[in-house]
């Protein structure tokens, strides 16, 4: 090796990135060549100026942030035109003589089945127009197939709530929240549906409802599961309002000691100091703020627990 | 390939054989499975972004384009490199076009602070213990001087150094994300370090 080609290796010399043999002959020729040997000695002194960079640490908060809203841009390209363009036609988007052959099929068929229909025409938009529109009063949810549920509005006036299902068709549920079958859709839909959108709509319906045991249970649940931070917080904040029964209490410690989003946690503390404030500080919650009074990652939710001991006096 | 070799490592390392089973549900359209790839390396991609741009509104920012690419391409991904690779090649791209968007607006080398603001790494605590606030001062002129420095990089040097020396990835590794040669990466490497000696010199 000639002094360029040492200096060319130089940077990987320094990263340990050369192979043994490089390695061997850069060594050789440096043990010879003051030059390189200052060269080498100058690059070094740069690269322990370079590590004065300070090393950035993600913060949680802002990691959360990030997820919720890649989490909500996923959720439009699910939906919108782009997930119809590349899920349903991709016949279309990489095989052009098939796209045309497909279209020129549908064109044909169109005609066909106009012609053919056309006597009978007024009689079937009738009939299509009548089951579209048609509300379902009872449906049979044993053994209807809901493939998605587009909207769920609280009822002002009723008190109850509006339930859009998508199913063999479009069926409205409407009804009392006491009404079994309006509970066993909502409760698929906090645990199981996977639109974040209408699961926080769902426990908007929920919210002052949750007294209801199955409902309640329903409510932990996402407060556990859900992978949305979004959700969780509305969970926390019907959970906050309710009594402090023993699993809600567990429910909140748990998120507390567990979640990964920092802002779940601080409306977690809020929640736990809430309860506390009306029928005291139990030893679970003053172990679980002691105790992440000094280990929490984030500053904040530390901040809180330390405070929230000293006004129990813990 | 390791990730992150000098920044902390994303927790929940998962094995290879559960990965490949993610991609794959990921590719017939599992979303929560998508969800879990992400989360799997979010972290160091969003530190990455950070450390490139340095505004979190911009690194979050390209965050999501990466990831969204990420999203709408998996299904084309044919497990010729590992998932890694792949995906830092994505954000790689996105934060090269970003680097050349900023140097078209900026023409005039390294972005500099507007008149009052504080940059984003000025902003990141020193927890060193024992630093006296003169020295502090120092280390924060010297953390702008760096951050000066290699914004007057080339985008394309800028993002490999930041691999080879911030993230500690191999030069193979590097080569595999920028789909170039080693040598081509090496060469690359050189002269950034070049340009840094250049423009710090006066530190070193």
């Amino acid at each position: 090796m000639n002094c360029h080609d040492v200096q060319e290796n130089l940077p990987l010399l320094t990263y340990g990135d050369l192979s043994a043999g490089e390695q061997a002959a850069c060594d050789e020729h440096l043990a010879g060549c003051e030059n390189c040997r200052t060269a080498r000695e100058r690059l070094e002194r740069l690269q322990q100026v370079l590590e004065q960079r300070p090393l950035v640490e993600v913060d949680p908060a802002l990691l959360a942030e990030a997820r919720m809203s890649l989490d909500e841009a996923l959720d439009r390209q699910q939906h919108g035109w782009r997930a119809l363009w590349q899920n349903g036609l991709p016949i279309l988007r990489f095989q052009p003589a098939s796209g045309f052959a497909l279209a020129l099929t549908l064109v044909i068929c169109g005609f066909g089945l106009g012609w053919g229909l056309r006597p009978h025409a007024g009689r079937l938009i009738d009939g299509v127009a009548g089951a579209n529109t048609a509300d379902v009063a009872n449906p049979d949810l044993e053994n209807m197939r809901i493939s998605g549920i587009s909207r769920i509005a609280p009822d002002p006036k009723t008190g109850g709530v509006k339930i859009t299902m998508d199913a063999e068709r479009r069926v409205t549920l409407e009804g009392s929240l006491d009404d079994p079958r309006i509970q066993q859709v909502l409760v698929y839909a906090v645990k199981s549906y996977d639109n974040p959108g209408i699961r926080r709509d769902t426990l908007d319906a929920l919210r002052d409802h949750a007294d209801n045991p199955a409902i309640r249970q329903a409510l932990i649940y996402a407060m556990r599961h859900d992978a949305n931070a979004g959700v969780r917080l509305e969970v926390l904040g019907a959970l906050s309002s309710m009594q402090a029964s023993d699993d809600v209490r567990g429910a909140l410690l748990d998120a507390l000691e567990h979640d990964d989003n920092a802002g779940v946690r601080v409306a977690a503390v809020d929640a736990l100091i809430d309860h506390a404030e009306k029928e005291g500080c139990d030893a679970p919650t003053a172990l679980a703020l002691q105790h992440l009074a000094s280990t929490d990652s984030n500053p904040y939710v530390r901040m809180k627990c330390t405070n929230a001991m000293m006004r129990f006096g813990k | 390939m390791e990730i992150a070799g000098k920044a902390s490592a994303q927790p929940s390392p998962t094995s290879d054989l559960n990965e490949l089973l993610l991609i794959r549900q990921a590719q017939e359209g599992d979303r929560s499975a998508f969800d879990t790839l992400v989360r799997l390396y979010d972290q160091n991609v969003l530190r990455l972004t950070l450390q490139v741009v340095g505004s979190p509104e911009e690194a979050l920012d390209l965050y999501q384009e990466a990831f969204l690419k990420v999203y709408r391409s998996i299904r084309h991904f044919r497990r010729e490199a590992k998932f890694s690779t792949w995906l830092y090649r994505v954000v790689m791209n996105v934060c090269l076009d970003h680097l050349r968007r900023q140097k078209t607006r900026k023409e005039v080398a390294a972005p500099q602070p507007e008149n009052g603001e504080t940059e984003f790494l000025q902003t990141v605590p020193d927890d060193r213990p024992g630093l006296d606030p003169e020295r502090a001062t120092h280390s924060k002129e010297i953390g702008r001087r760096i951050q000066l420095a290699l914004g007057r990089l080339n985008p394309r040097e800028r993002m490999v150094f930041e691999l080879k020396h911030y993230q500690g990835l191999k030069l193979r590794a590097i080569g595999e994300i920028c789909k170039t040669s080693e040598q081509t990466v090496k060469n690359c490497l050189f002269r950034a370090t070049q340009k840094l000696r250049v423009e710090l010199g006066d530190l070193a």
